[in-house]
């Protein structure tokens, strides 16, 4: 069954009243758009980390599966190369409405 | 996946069959580090009737658990300052015995079971879904608690009224039949003032002679005995009105 690319205002409603979380995805995309390509790999790991078991939660589930997935590698101690990177950045943008901005 | 769910469909999902109401305003610590995740724990428990405390380190998670009698701890596994098994583990090692709900974005099976093994009660996986949050910590709520029954925990020590046995670290502390009944007395209502009539009352029958310093000496020898163990309590004096037992964090307060 395909997920909710974003949570619907009902859903928001109930899990993020304050949109605290919303400010929270923001600042994780400038983060990571930030970053480039020789970031530091401890700040991208924490992010993806912190976002793997979040954004689900809160009903972010297109930027949920992909955190996740990145998320394996890195605990596996395998590299997350640009494309990834890439298409993380593309779903937070889709999640505030932002998309098109990491193309 | 849908998450348009009403409060009523959350309500029946979490507790179909009511129960929550029997484990209302219990006391939750919340372990967790992502301010985010903690808040909406914090929401949807409260919500729920309970009273939640959050703290976002291992450390301060161990003193506000020795400083309150909490009926759960949700507690997450990668916290700042430890993981959080190591943190489970010396919970259980100080025998604080409230239920706990680990929190875990580790996706193995095997991390689960070692999760089960350190000594946490059920798991949830992050990410996870609220109404099964929320099942989950009511099914946990509304388990025959081993604290509400026979075993009264407090600091590192645990009495236990059907084993006629008080534990210290786990290591048993023997002790004469009226001390006992005057450690269980003072357990039970830890934090308390316990009048000196409400000991003489549990102590002694009516046909037993009881001297003007009965319960003074009874109290002196549990003293000892509590300091020769290790126990990290003392029991307060309040000149003509009674006796309390308290944690030593408790009492530097």
């Amino acid at each position: 069954m395909a997920r909710a690319p974003e949570p619907s205002a009902s859903d928001l409603k109930v899990l993020d009243p304050d949109g605290r979380f919303r400010e929270r995805l923001e600042a994780d995309r400038r983060a990571i758009a930030e970053l480039g390509d020789n970031g530091d790999l401890s700040e991208l790991k924490r992010i993806v980390h912190g976002l793997a078991g979040a954004a689900g939660t809160f009903g972010y589930g297109a930027v949920g599966d992909i955190a996740i997935a990145l998320d394996d590698r890195l605990v596996a101690g395998e590299t997350v190369g640009a494309p990834g990177i890439a298409r993380l950045l593309a779903a937070l943008e889709q999640a505030l409405g932002k998309p098109g901005k990491s193309a | 996946m849908t998450l348009d769910w009403g409060r009523a469909e959350r309500d029946a999902l979490a507790d179909p069959h009511g129960y929550a109401d029997a484990a209302s305003q219990a006391r939750i610590l919340i372990v967790e580090d992502d301010e985010t995740i903690a808040a909406l724990l914090g929401r949807e428990l409260r919500g729920l009737g309970h009273t939640v405390d959050h703290v976002r380190f291992a450390e301060d998670a161990l003193m506000a658990a020795r400083a309150n009698d909490y009926a759960l701890m949700i507690v997450d596994l990668g916290l700042p300052d430890g993981d959080g098994l190591d943190l489970v583990r010396e919970m259980r090692r100080r025998t604080m015995e409230a239920p706990i709900l680990m929190l875990t974005a580790r996706r193995r099976v095997e991390d689960r079971v070692i999760g089960l093994s350190s000594g946490a009660d059920d798991y949830l996986v992050k990410p996870f879904a609220v109404p099964e949050m929320r099942a989950r910590v009511t099914a946990l709520l509304r388990r025959p608690s081993r604290l509400k029954g026979h075993r009264i925990a407090i600091a590192n020590m645990v009495v236990d009224s059907d084993a006629l046995e008080a534990v210290v670290d786990g290591i048993s502390l023997a002790l004469p039949r009226k001390q006992f009944q005057l450690l269980e007395l003072l357990a039970r209502r830890k934090n308390h003032m316990t009048p000196k009539r409400m000991i003489e009352e549990a102590l002694y029958g009516f046909d037993d002679e009881v001297t003007a310093n009965s319960i003074e000496a009874q109290v002196s020898k549990l003293r000892r005995a509590l300091v020769g163990a290790g126990a990290d309590l003392m029991i307060e004096t309040r000149r003509g009105i009674g006796y309390r037992l308290v944690g030593l964090d408790a009492a530097s307060n």
